[in-house]
């Protein structure tokens, strides 16, 4: 198990880094890719198969495409290099050296040793069997959460996804010109 | 699978109780329809469909509380949404602003080429979403509401698509937004796991719940992840809020932003986010207000100095707001820190935001209605005379300004007194000290602004007055206009002078 765990998160975290490195657009969406294969991996390890599963069509599948679209459609190759200023420099560094030594304090504390977590059954926070689930079962776990306990949060979701709709309309959509000003002096 | 589990849960999710929130979400379809039936786009009609529907959703709560105002706690929607009197206050308190921006909307809209109908959906929209935000007991709905509210306002910020300030503005607010959305998830997240995790002694079913995630961080409140998990909740309120360390994206927001959304930004916005922060240092961390209320304080102290400090050398009148905007979410910080040891100053928050709601709507309508055509580049000097040419304008300025200040006998002192009392009682006697000060410090910029309008000021012709460019002469009031304004301004008096509505307040 370790060793697939190291694996995999290398498989996760090298291409993630090579993402933001590389000056070349296709080849930082491809490594995005990679990333999130290596992400469905651990999934997997931790026995969450639906969510795995949900990774690679979600994710690696439609956004990236999308992302592709996107870099095809405005036809960029590569971008110049940034040269970071030596403030900006410095603060990135400080914030990396304090950032592990964050996280070499919580797992030398009590946090976060291996051995926690390979012990956390995978149980969720809504009332389900004793027993394991297979898949299949395990999806309609999901469906019956989602639909009974989380169905206000599922609603409102539906309402981000429409203001996201109506606000990529409004700012990206050329109105027809003085159209509806000549009515605009007769309100009062 | 257990199904009677999760047929009690699904018979607890009362829609009937989320009403106002259906309201709205339909008034808003109802918009979006008639945009596409009436393809001339009619303004008549859609302001007024916009503007009477919530005023009608407003009478009709009125109606609703002959019955009685809702008193007592009610956990619905299996434990994700708790109802008290005072997420029913704070729920009138975003349908008043989202009508106040709406009407502000109608004026900005009208001088404009921009489309109209989006506004009001995406205004009413994201007011059901702060409806929610306030009611959420558990941090999925909680998280999705902000989200809403959120991305509402990325849309909103950046509306005036053809003025690159609010370009500027709205991918400033986007990049923050997104970075302060990232800190807050992230210390749900490991809220989620150390609470959850069935090897620490006290583990509960539902660590999102904040109920049981109070019940959990009671018994370890000392572990690292939760300390580091609830840093970074409140790091990602903070953000939302505009307390210091994480305050750099408001003045230039505010700036760029249409008027009527500074305002909504300045008033609703920054209400929910106080009213989520003392949900959760009231509720889930409760237990750790050992190193909360130190932390809270500074927070609030240098909120309150940067706010004032910086909004005094100012010209432009929107960054005023912004910057003077910091310093009350200081006083209001100071009230969360008072409120975890002095019951009633919740009720003293809930007065101080409806003054400051009155006080802000009346100062950024006079914004508004003086800058039909450019929006972001106000300047004090602008609003020289204008007591001789707008004698209505300047009179509502000066009390909304005077209002804001805390100076009586307007609604704005009683807020600042009773927060200040609160803070008093809790023992908080340094960050009154601060508060002091800063309260002083504001009366400087307010009343420069005020000396400009009314007073009659002597420059010499090479003076600031004459090198900004004159803004366009504003249209004559309609009667609209009037009466929101006086309308506004009679409010913060009644809120000053009669004591039975401080009194209803306090019982909150």
């Amino acid at each position: 198990m370790d060793i697939f765990f190291i694996l995999f998160a290398l498989l996760t975290v090298v291409p993630a880094f090579l993402m933001v490195v590389t000056p070349n657009p296709v080849a930082g969406a491809v490594f995005l890719i990679l990333s999130f294969i290596g992400m469905a991996c651990l999934f997997v390890l931790l026995e969450a198969f639906f969510l795995a599963v949900l990774q690679i069509l979600v994710y690696a599948g439609a956004i990236m495409v999308l992302f592709l679209f996107i870099i095809m459609l405005l036809d960029v190759r590569e971008v110049e290099k940034l040269r970071p200023n030596t403030v900006t420099a410095a603060a990135a560094g400080v914030s990396l050296l304090l950032l592990v030594l964050g996280l070499i304090a919580v797992l030398a504390g009590d946090g976060l040793s291996g051995q926690l977590l390979s012990a956390l059954p995978a149980v969720p926070d809504y009332p389900a069997a004793d027993e394991p689930l297979g898949l299949a079962q395990k999806v309609k776990a999901y469906g019956y959460g989602l639909f009974t306990k989380y169905m206000l949060p599922f609603q409102l979701t539906g309402i981000l996804l429409l203001i996201a709709m109506i606000g990529v309309i409004v700012l990206s959509k050329k109105r027809a010109a003085e159209e509806g000003a000549e009515s605009a002096g007769a309100d009062s | 699978m257990n199904l009677e589990a999760f047929q009690k849960i699904a018979a607890s999710n009362l829609w009937g109780n989320l009403l106002p929130e259906i309201y709205l979400v339909a008034l808003c379809l109802l918009l979006l329809v008639f945009e596409m039936v009436f393809r001339r786009q009619d303004l008549l009609l859609l302001f007024r469909v916009a503007l009477w529907g919530q005023v009608l959703l407003l009478v009709l709560m009125g109606l609703s509380y002959f019955g009685g105002f809702p008193s007592g706690r009610e956990e619905l929607f299996g434990g994700l949404l708790v109802q008290t009197p005072l997420t029913e206050t704070m729920r009138l308190f975003f349908l008043f602003g989202s009508l106040l921006v709406s009407y502000l909307g109608t004026r900005f809209l009208r001088a404009r080429n921009l489309a109209r109908t989006e506004f009001f959906a995406i205004t009413l929209l994201v007011t059901a979403a702060l409806m929610l935000l306030v009611q959420s007991n558990q941090f999925v709905l909680l998280f999705v509401a902000l989200e809403t509210v959120t991305v509402g306002f990325y849309v909103l910020v950046a509306y005036a698509r053809t003025s690159g300030y609010s370009l500027e503005a709205g991918l400033k607010y986007l990049i923050m937004g997104a970075l302060s959305s990232g800190l807050l998830l992230f210390g749900i997240v490991l809220l989620y796991g150390v609470a959850g995790s069935p090897d620490l002694a006290g583990a509960v079913g539902d660590p999102l719940h904040f109920p049981s995630l109070a019940q959990f961080i009671a018994a370890h409140p000392d572990n690292t992840l939760v300390l580091a998990g609830s840093l970074l909740v409140l790091s990602g309120i903070a953000f939302k809020v505009g307390a210091v360390p994480f305050q750099i994206w408001i003045p230039d927001v505010y700036q760029g932003a249409p008027t009527p959304v500074s305002a909504f930004l300045a008033v609703s916005s920054k209400a929910a986010g106080i009213i989520v922060l003392l949900t959760l240092v009231t509720g889930p961390f409760a237990a750790l207000s050992g190193w909360t209320i130190p932390l809270i304080s500074t927070v609030a102290v240098l909120t309150i100095l940067y706010g004032n400090l910086t909004a005094l050398p100012q010209r432009n009148v929107k960054r005023i707001m912004g910057l003077s905007g910091i310093a009350h979410a200081g006083y209001l910080l100071m009230g969360v820190v008072a409120a975890m040891t002095v019951d009633w100053a919740v009720g003293a928050i809930v007065f101080y935001l409806f003054t400051y709601l009155l006080a802000s709507f009346g100062v950024f309508g006079v914004m508004a209605l003086l800058s039909e055509g450019q929006d972001a580049d106000q300047e004090l000097d602008h609003y020289e005379d204008l007591a001789k040419r707008q004698p209505l304008l300047a009179a509502a300025l000066t009390v909304g300004l005077a209002s804001l200040a805390g100076i009586p006998p307007l609604g704005g002192f009683i807020g600042k007194l009773v927060l200040f009392i609160a803070a008093f009682q809790a023992g908080l006697y340094t960050l009154l000290a601060f508060s002091v000060v800063g309260v002083v410090l504001s009366i400087y910029y307010y009343f420069g602004w005020v000396r400009e309008a009314v007073f009659r000021v002597w420059r010499s012709a090479e003076g600031a007055g004459s090198a900004t460019p004159a803004l366009p002469e504003p249209r004559s009031l309609t009667g609209l206009d009037r009466t929101a304004l006086v309308g506004l301004s009679v409010l913060t008096l009644i809120l000053g002078v009669a004591p039975f509505v401080l009194t209803w307040f306090l019982q909150l």
